[in-house]
């Protein structure tokens, strides 16, 4: 049983500031690079056209990368596969066959958190070269179903040919990649090369981790030697971030870095009183004499010598090496409080929970004392107690022992669930974006590794991603809570009706708990394609509306019918966020995370309901045909 | 010195909300003689986690599983030695607990909805998954919903557990209309309110064409058992209550009138709430029976399911319409139990225009936790089974099993039916009638249930039945037990340790009975001149040569045969034995720590599962045992000398 609580943030004494550790690459000038050819420069924002591609004869083969390539520039499309407007903040390359450098920080890192957005056209490659020498791909990979080292999140290889030089690629654990032309998020924990005194290496540089649109692609992953094209061949401790400008336009924005060091939080002067008794909640302990005390170097929960109907309280001094925000996260059983400068940082009032409970902080340097109060009564739970703490600029420092808190303490084997060779449905609640509950949900896994989730409350699709379909888990280990959670970058659409008579042009679509008229009917399958039509009833009128892949299990197309034509004053919310139509007539929403490409059924509007943008299509016939690109 | 086998009682280990694997003696040894359990091979890698039943109209058995398909097993009583055929019919739904079968189609309560689910290409494969009636669900995990059940003019019953409460996590609570609720889908699928005050009502059928549900024990459930629902009804449990006052509600009591008759026990300690537990040597404690009175739509059980003897957690409920080809309990009602692996047996008779009756053990020794039961046309029961999670006395996830009889008749009570002055038992074959006559072969004693917020009760103000004497009818049949103090509303548990039978001097496969009392009948009763009052352990014998010390001479230490019933009763005999480690330490193994006879009685009352590191299943703290019952144990354990 989880507990929620919410933190109120510590206000007096422990005062919230600008966090320093991270550092935002400004974007306002190319101050922050070496000189370069002229391929690199800031603009205001750029357009990539996601139906061209930048080369008329595409390479798909990544192995080609680093070979010399005959470039075979010769027509000139009437639409350019990048356009860009002047201004600042996105940093763009357009190089040519001459005009083609690598982009080089003035800054060098060796620990390193880095984020970024990055956009990358048709048919573009690039690649970011932590400390100049170890690449991540970047590629146009959108769709690629078996992704290899040369794709999008890809760890690139070497070309060496002796076996001690050689170095092998590792491809990304899936491939999260979008659309050409929308904008995708990545973020990279970089652990540098060591080093002893005399210069010998003694720990390979490693990738703690590489996200890309919120999907874990690498997972402390080691790379014993520089990739292909490094800056230079030797490895050491702080090298210049390097973006490979060479293969390709590709824009980024939103580039930050975060150095990262060893935490430098201690715990001193630690002490620990034991109670016994049947604890219902934290407060009974303080009327007790304890049972037995001692000295502490560590947190330890075994020093209790009981299975249960225990309490223990640890009391001493946190030193906070400097200003920062720092992230405690707690596992234990029973009931906790932790408190600093005597205030509870994170507290679970129970004698019989479990739960890994994550609080974040701002906190000062100083010294300030640390309490943390543990109870258990409930003889089915094992004594578990430990503490994690890190800061931004600091990876996990643990200050427990071992056995206080197993690692493998919150790990079950996992219930994975995907297509055969014909769709997957499989209904089970779904957190929205990890937040609201979504009950009346389906969810459809495609052989073509395009999933979605329906929502029969909503008349609609709530989720959207590619890859593998579902982690059942949550609902089927012991005895579940009913949800499973997508395996792939989902996309979230809104939460309203998809489909509705309105009032006039500007009413808003309603939310399912004022449904009234609507009523859910299921679905069938397609005999052909086993995929599932939904179907409703609304205010006397029969609709379907069936998802499915593209033909290359790209993005997903929509079809509804109603089977009445003529109806007036009825609306197909498309999208909601802010929108841009582009070049090819498509739409993109909500700053370039996906597009909408009406097909048929009438022409597409923008309009704003309650300060909201929205757009919306006004149903002209019996059908409305449009895709959902991402 | 049998007697330590007669009766298979499972203790729940229910602390809170978690049942813990249990396991189970040998009982199911005997009873395979006259009911055999068959299993269906299913394949290597389906989770047959078995949610609902349904026999076709082919003869084959559709099953719904917790992981949301639909099986056809062709074949699935495995005729002529054959192998049955298991298809896939359907996938993806919500853990459906349940599964009807109706004009050709599939009918299954998922969690939010009522799913109809058609073939209509005719290959076998459901291609159409329509939705009947979609209701409000928060998305809690407990909320599970069950059915449906077709009614005669096919409609379709459905039955939805409660939630529980984020911060108060033991407190049943209905955050959406009809939670906790029994409804009705009628033919023009909407939505009839039938009955509330259930928390979770996995089973239910129809008996003699009425709705009976059955529940576990719980906040305000004292024990499992078997209700009777007629519309409008309050089983107990106040969530549903929240939507009583609603114009289309048909229980009347608010939820506000009801905590003004029981208390919500809902209090804050610290900042924190705290949770409801027994209150041991309560003065004034609530019965149902009681708020009854103030309450007229409370329903009382009319069948207890003692807790941790008649399973934890009761399901499914079917009645045995066999014509006899499934033995000699035709007419009778079956309910399975999912914690305790195992099936009971229910005899219903209606007093005063109330149902109430009698409970025995049936049969044990499934593979996992006993979910659903079916009969196939040539009567066998299937037996649908998963533990979902909950643990069970089976130690596999799941299971699809049947049942068949032997066709060897098994020496059991046939019924038992309550007169003015006691009971009448009911054999299945002649009863050697010395033993019968003799009282000493007779023990009962009486209990009932709290009706509070905390969960479960421990059985409360327990008597020991007073035995006047007892009439063994001429043919041996039947046994009339006439006793003085009979209790209206009250559980009598009778063992009939010393009955044998005619032939072979057989004592009974199952000899517990347990008659839950609400009607005292009207009518005659027998005279004392009618009655047999011969105890066996009256007539002078020579002392008897025990070969274990400390008779009862020395120390006032019980003998093992006195320890026997001591030991039964309090259900420690459901994890311990004697000499052999069971789910718990051996007697002999906690005679080795000596340990006072006092410090015993405290462990008793609050287990220090530390002290036996190497056993899975911690002991659940037993306070409900008699401190000087307790003692007695204590010391008799440190009387074995080993």
């Amino acid at each position: 049983m989880k507990k929620h609580f919410t933190l109120t943030l510590l206000a007096v004494g422990l005062v919230v500031f600008q966090v320093l550790a991270q550092t935002q690459v400004p974007l306002e000038d190319m101050s922050s690079f070496r000189e370069q050819a002229g391929n690199w420069q800031i603009v205001g924002d750029v357009i990539m056209d996601r139906s061209l591609d930048i080369h008329h004869d595409a390479e798909p083969e990544p192995q080609k990368k680093k070979k010399k390539k005959k470039k075979k520039n010769s027509e000139e499309p009437k639409r350019k596969a990048v356009t860009f407007t002047p201004g600042t903040g996105i940093l763009l390359n357009m190089n040519d066959d001459v005009v083609k450098d690598h982009l080089v920080t003035t800054w060098e890192h060796g620990d390193v958190e880095l984020e970024l957005d990055v956009m990358i056209p048709k048919g573009s490659n690039s690649g970011i070269y932590l400390q100049g020498r170890y690449e991540v791909q970047l590629l146009d990979s959108w769709g690629v179903k078996q992704p290899r080292y040369g794709d999008l999140g890809g760890i690139y290889r070497n070309w060496e040919t002796e076996p001690s030089l050689m170095l092998k690629g590792v491809p990304p654990t899936s491939n999260p990649a979008k659309a050409p032309g929308l904008w995708q998020h990545m973020k990279i924990r970089f652990r540098a090369p060591r080093f002893d005194e005399g210069g010998n290496k003694v720990a390979n540089a490693r990738f703690d981790f590489v996200e890309i649109n919120g999907v874990r692609v690498h997972n402390n992953v080691e790379v014993a030697l520089p990739t292909g094209g490094p800056i230079a061949k030797e490895e050491v401790a702080r090298g210049p971030l390097m973006i490979q400008g060479d293969h390709g336009p590709v824009a980024f924005k939103n580039i930050e870095y975060t150095p990262l060091e060893a935490s430098k939080v201690t715990l001193t002067d630690l002490k620990y009183e034991v109670y016994e008794g049947s604890f219902q909640n934290l407060g009974e302990m303080t009327d007790l004499e304890p049972v037995a005390s001692g000295e502490a170097e560590e947190i330890d929960i075994l020093v209790i010598g009981e299975e249960d109907r225990y309490g223990i309280v640890y009391n001493g001094k946190i030193n906070i090496p400097e200003d920062d925000e720092y992230t405690f996260r707690m596992g234990y059983t029973g009931g906790f409080r932790l408190s600093v400068d005597g205030r509870a940082i994170s507290e679970v009032n129970s004698n019989a929970a479990r739960s890994q409970p994550i609080e974040t902080v701002s906190l000062k340097k100083g010294s300030y004392d640390f309490e943390l109060a543990n109870i258990k009564n409930a003889p089915w739970h094992q004594p578990r107690l430990g503490l994690f703490v890190n800061s931004p600029s600091t990876d996990v420092k643990t200050f427990h022992h071992y056995d206080s808190y197993p690692l493998s303490e919150d790990f079950v084997a996992p219930i994975l669930v995907n297509p055969g060779d014909r769709p997957r449905i499989l209904r089970a609640f779904v957190n929205h974006e990890g937040g609201e509950k979504l009950v009346h949900t389906v969810g459809v896994g495609h052989p073509q590794q395009v999933n979605f989730i329906y929502d029969q409350d909503r008349a609609d699709w709530v989720a959207a991603w590619r890859g593998d379909f579902v982690d059942a888990t949550p609902m089927w280990h012991s005895r579940g809570n009913g949800s499973f959670r997508p395996r792939g970058a989902a996309l979230w659409n809104d939460l309203s009706f998809s489909f509705a008579e309105l009032a006039d042009a500007n009413a808003a679509f309603p939310r399912p708990e004022e449904k009234g008229a609507y009523s859910q009917k299921g679905y069938q399958l397609d005999p052909a394609t086993g995929m599932p039509v939904f179907k409703h009833h609304y205010k006397g009128v029969e609709v379907t509306d069936a998802l499915s892949p593209d033909p290359e299990g790209r993005y997903l197309q929509r079809k509804l019918t109603f089977s009445q034509g003529g109806l007036l004053n009825w609306y197909v919310k498309l999208a909601a966020g802010d929108v841009e139509q582009m070049p090819d007539g498509s739409f993109a929403i909500a700053d370039r995370s996906f597009y909408i490409n009406v097909l048929s059924g009438g022409a597409a509007r923008v309009r704003e309901v309650d300060g909201m943008k929205e757009l919306v299509l006004p149903i002209s016939g019996a059908e409305v045909n449009y895709e959902i690109i991402w | 010195m049998n007697s330590m086998n007669l009766r298979k009682a499972v203790v729940g280990v229910l602390v809170c909300l978690f049942s813990l694997p249990v396991v189970y003696g040998q009982i199911h040894e005997k009873e395979k003689e006259f009911y055999r359990i068959s299993t269906v091979p299913v394949p290597e890698n389906i989770a047959m986690e078995v949610g609902g039943l349904a026999l076709m109209q082919d003869g084959s058995m559709a099953v719904a599983t917790r992981r949301g398909d639909v099986w056809i097993v062709s074949n699935p009583s495995l005729e002529r030695g054959t192998p049955p055929v298991i298809q896939l019919f359907a996938q993806g739904l919500h853990e459906p607990l349940g599964l009807a079968y109706l004009g050709g189609d599939l009918y299954t309560a998922q969690r939010g909805e009522l799913t109809k689910l058609s073939d209509t290409n005719g290959d076998r494969v459901a291609d159409v998954y329509e939705t009947v009636y979609s209701w409000p669900v928060s998305g809690h995990y407990h909320e599970y919903s069950f059915g449906p059940l077709i009614t005669p003019d096919t409609s379709f019953f459905v039955t939805g557990n409660v939630a529980f409460g984020n911060e108060e996590w033991w407190r049943g609570e209905s955050r959406v209309p009809w939670r906790g609720w029994i409804f009705k889908i009628t033919k023009d699928r909407e939505l009839e309110p039938w009955a509330t005050g259930v928390r979770s009502p996995a089973g239910y059928g129809f008996i003699n064409g009425e709705l009976f549900y059955t529940d576990n024990q719980g906040d305000w459930i004292g024990s499992g058992g078997l209700w009777h629902v007629p519309k409008g009804a309050f089983m107990g449990h106040p969530a549903g209550l929240r939507w009583s006052q609603r114009e289309e509600s048909p229980v009347k009591i608010s939820e506000e009138e009801f905590y003004t008759h029981l208390d919500k026990r809902q209090v804050r300690v610290n900042g924190a709430y705290v949770k409801p537990e027994n209150v041991m040597n309560e003065e004034n404690p609530a019965f149902l029976y009681q708020k009854k009175e103030v309450i007229p739509e409370l329903q009382l059980p009319a069948v207890i399911l003692p807790h941790g003897i008649l399973g934890i957690s009761n399901s499914e409920i079917i009645v045995d319409e066999t014509g006899g080809v499934f033995g000699p309990f035709e007419g009778q009602v079956f309910i399975g139990d999912q914690g305790q692996s195992k099936i009971m047996r229910v005899d219903l008779e209606k007093i005063n225009g109330q149902y109430q009756g009698v409970a025995f053990d049936f049969r044990s020794g499934f593979q996992s936790g006993v979910m659903r039961l079916e009969w196939d046309r040539k009567g066998h029961l299937f037996v649908g089974e998963t533990n979902r999670g909950w643990g069970s006395a089976g130690t596999k996830n799941s299971g699809l099993q049947f049942v068949t009889w032997t066709g060897k008749m098994p020496f059991e009570m046939q019924t038992v039916k309550a007169k003015p002055d006691g009971f009448e038992v009911s054999f299945t074959m002649p009863v050697d009638k010395k033993s019968a006559e003799d009282l000493d072969s007779y023990v009962g004693k009486s209990y009932i249930y709290k009706y509070h917020a905390a969960y479960g009760s421990p059985q409360t103000n327990i008597e020991e039945v007073k035995l006047k004497g007892v009439k063994v009818s001429e043919d041996g049949m039947s046994v009339r037990i006439v006793a003085d103090n009979l209790r209206q509303y009250h559980l009598h548990e009778f063992a009939l340790q010393g009955i044998k039978s005619r032939e072979g001097g057989e004592p009974l496969l199952h000899n517990f009975f347990y008659y839950t009392l609400n009607n005292i009948p009207q009518g005659d009763k027998l005279g004392m001149s009618e009655l047999s009052t011969f105890r066996s352990s009256l007539v002078k014998k020579p002392a008897p040569k025990t070969t274990r010390r400390a008779r009862s001479s020395r120390n006032s230490v019980l003998s093992d045969d006195e320890i026997q019933p001591l030991l039964a009763k309090n259900t420690c005999l459901a994890c311990h034995m004697k000499d052999q480690q069971l789910v718990g330490p051996s007697y002999a193994a906690v005679a080795k720590r000596k340990y006072s006879n006092e410090r015993i009685v405290e462990l008793i009352y609050n287990p220090e599962p530390k002290n036996w590191p190497e056993y899975a299943t911690p002991m659940a703290p037993m306070p409900q045992v008699p401190k000087e019952e307790a003692l007695k144990i204590a010391a008799w354990i440190n009387a074995i000398d080993d």
